[in-house]
């Protein structure tokens, strides 16, 4: 190459300071495009605007705010007051805000344009906020006008290098023809299902690189916007890392005595059976022979609060509150009426990367998949969700609650989509049996071991679980539930 | 009662609040006079000289600095008394204007009228007219 030959300038990134959204935009917003965010009402673009704002003011990007009949800008600060990105020490220095309704008013979008040049010249910002397009719209003469003032001012973005950010409610469709010339388009929305709202952004156009495609949760807090990327939009292509010979204990010898090598380390295992059969004290059991070898343990749950499963666990000699006081278990408690996927996941990834997790123990998968508003997103999520597990080594068990009490159908919720992701199934059922209620227990599949495949009896004692011999009453009766001795015909 | 002589010369660029301001200040019996930036109340001064200046701090075109800088370099305006206002903590302002009065926005309109009197009371042109 010679000297005189120059290479295409890679795109700079203009960071978001919107946690989870930077990932999703490839890395950024592009330095010099102009970006329009739409959204109704209340849908949190005027938040988002700040944040980006507050966060380049920190690197020591100047921002200029221009609002288009908006809230009053003492109204707008006096909200953002709360919001932890809020540093009114950058005010007026580094983020200025101004009005240009007037300027729009008099003398139309070429007006406006005018004072946008100038005072991004005189401020010599890097970032600008058009709060109000859609009565810059208005205004217009004409959709060519309007589509004339987003040319000039994507020339004026390119010549005198600052990134444009033009927040617009929606009026009528969510993205006009207008709007397709800009460099990228995020649309902020809330969804109501029932009693529920939720909140969702969604790429709708992005220049310069691959953005995650389909929509994404976000949450506003105190913290302000924070976006939780579709698990599914996010998990590696890349195959896991192969784990070799590893193999893991569940702690209960006499279940453990069934699988004579243990089950594949990082290797996902769904236990299925009714209420009150066993499936947490199992899941508790696996955590405490991950303490007792000092391994790192998670344990996510949706019903019992922390306190009560601790609880639980001491009453049959499982002892896990050491390791929740010294740090090597951190119980994580979600209210299942809340429940949102990609944050479950996303706290739960988090976790265990930070610490280095090696065991998992989900209760309550049957919560995920009855609170969601999107079950047919279940199995691709499990799959997304298992594959990231399997990524970072951690061995995973996942308890999935059955409808039926008793009777001969076994159900499985939702088909076979889960079931088949994970490498290990246990089915757990309770069994009537001359008047006494018993808990029983057999594995299905295991994958890369050997088992014992017969129908257990699983007792729950103060010391502990306990997998007794294989069961005498005929078999074929067993799996209906409704079990007699043979020669027992009453 | 408000000498009816008594000019008052609000700049804002927010068109909302600089019209509250007009209409209760009028109502109270000044004289105002409005403007959207710091060139036009330049402009304004041109015509008719105010008694007080109440002025915006981010704005465009000309900002209340620059306003304030601008009417103390002319001879014929610097004795106008200048209150600043702003969403802004108007503490960090005071530190760099320790002269001046400020109004924290939004603010109390029993405050804002009260700051106005005293300003207007403080100057002796202002209390002669």
């Amino acid at each position: 190459m010679s000297p005189s030959e120059q290479h295409p300038p890679a795109f700079e990134r203009i960071a978001t300071g919107v946690p989870g959204l930077d990932p999703i935009l490839g890395g950024g917003l592009v330095a010099s495009g102009v970006y329009i965010v739409v959204g109704e009402p209340g849908a949190g673009k005027t938040i988002f605007a700040n944040q980006l704002c507050y966060s380049q003011a920190q690197q020591g990007t100047r921002c200029l705010y221009v609002t288009l009949l908006a809230e009053s800008h003492s109204r707008m600060l006096a909200n953002l007051r709360s919001m932890a990105f809020f540093d009114a020490s950058q005010l007026p220095q580094r983020i200025y805000y101004v009005s240009g309704f007037r300027m729009l008013e008099e003398q139309g979008l070429p007006g406006l344009l005018e004072l946008l040049r100038r005072e991004m010249r005189n401020h010599g910002a890097g970032i600008l906020v058009l709060d109000g397009l859609v009565q810059a719209q208005e205004a217009a003469g004409s959709s060519r006008d309007f589509k004339k003032f987003i040319h000039e001012l994507q020339v004026s973005a390119g010549l005198s290098r600052f990134t444009a950010l033009l927040l617009t409610s929606s009026v009528g469709p969510t993205v006009h023809p207008e709007y397709t010339m800009v460099d990228g388009i995020l649309e902020l929305r809330e969804r109501t299902a029932a009693m529920r709202s939720w909140r969702e952004l969604q790429v709708r156009k992005f220049r310069g690189s691959a953005s995650l495609n389909g929509s994404h949760h976000f949450r506003i807090s105190e913290a302000g916007l924070e976006v939780f990327p579709r698990l599914e939009s996010m998990a590696s292509r890349a195959q896991p890392p192969d784990w070799g010979t590893q193999r893991v204990r569940f702690g209960v010898p006499t279940l453990d005595a069934m699988i004579p090598e243990g089950i594949a380390a990082a290797s996902t295992t769904l236990v299925m059976g009714p209420p009150g059969c066993g499936k947490t004290l199992l899941g508790a059991s696996h955590l405490a022979e991950g303490l007792r070898l000092g391994e790192p343990g998670l344990m996510v749950s949706f019903y019992e609060g922390p306190d009560r499963l601790l609880h639980k666990a001491a009453n049959v000699g499982l002892s896990l509150g050491t390791g929740v006081k010294d740090g090597r278990l951190v119980l994580q408690w979600n209210m299942p009426a809340e429940c949102n996927l990609d944050l479950v996941a996303h706290n739960m990834l988090e976790d265990v990367r930070k610490r280095g997790v090696k065991r998992l123990f989900v209760d309550g998968l049957s919560a995920m998949v009855e609170t969601t508003h999107e079950p047919a997103r279940i199995s691709p999520f499990f799959a997304a969700l298992t594959q990231e597990l399997r990524r970072h080594g951690v061995t995973t068990v996942f308890t999935l609650e059955t409808p039926r009490l008793f009777g001969p159908d076994m159900d499985v919720p939702l088909g076979t989509g889960l079931s088949g992701v994970a490498e290990n199934l246990l089915f757990m059922r309770h069994l009537e049996l001359n008047g006494r209620l018993r808990r029983l227990l057999s594995i299905f599949k295991l994958r890369d071991a050997d088992y014992d495949p017969t129908l257990r009896e699983f007792l729950i004692t103060s010391q502990g679980i306990e997998i007794q011999p294989p069961f005498q009453p005929s078999p074929e009766l067993l799996l209906t539930g409704i079990a007699r001795f043979p020669g027992n015909h009453s | 009662m408000v000498p009816a002589t008594e000019t008052v010369l609000v700049v804002d660029d927010e068109q909302g609040i600089l019209e509250a301001l007009a209409d209760l200040l009028r109502e109270e019996g000044y004289r105002v006079l409005t403007a959207s930036h710091g060139r036009e109340a330049l402009e304004r001064m041109a015509e008719v000289k105010p008694d007080l200046v109440l002025t915006d701090w981010m704005m465009p075109v000309l900002d209340g600095p620059a306003l304030i800088e601008r009417i103390l370099q002319d001879p014929s305006l610097r004795d106008i008394p200048v209150l600043g206002m702003s969403a802004v903590d108007v503490n960090g302002l005071k530190r760099l204007h320790p002269a001046m009065e400020f109004l924290q926005k939004p603010f109390d309109i029993r405050a804002l009228m009260k700051l106005v009197r005293r300003s207007l009371d403080a100057n002796p042109r202002a209390r002669g007219g």
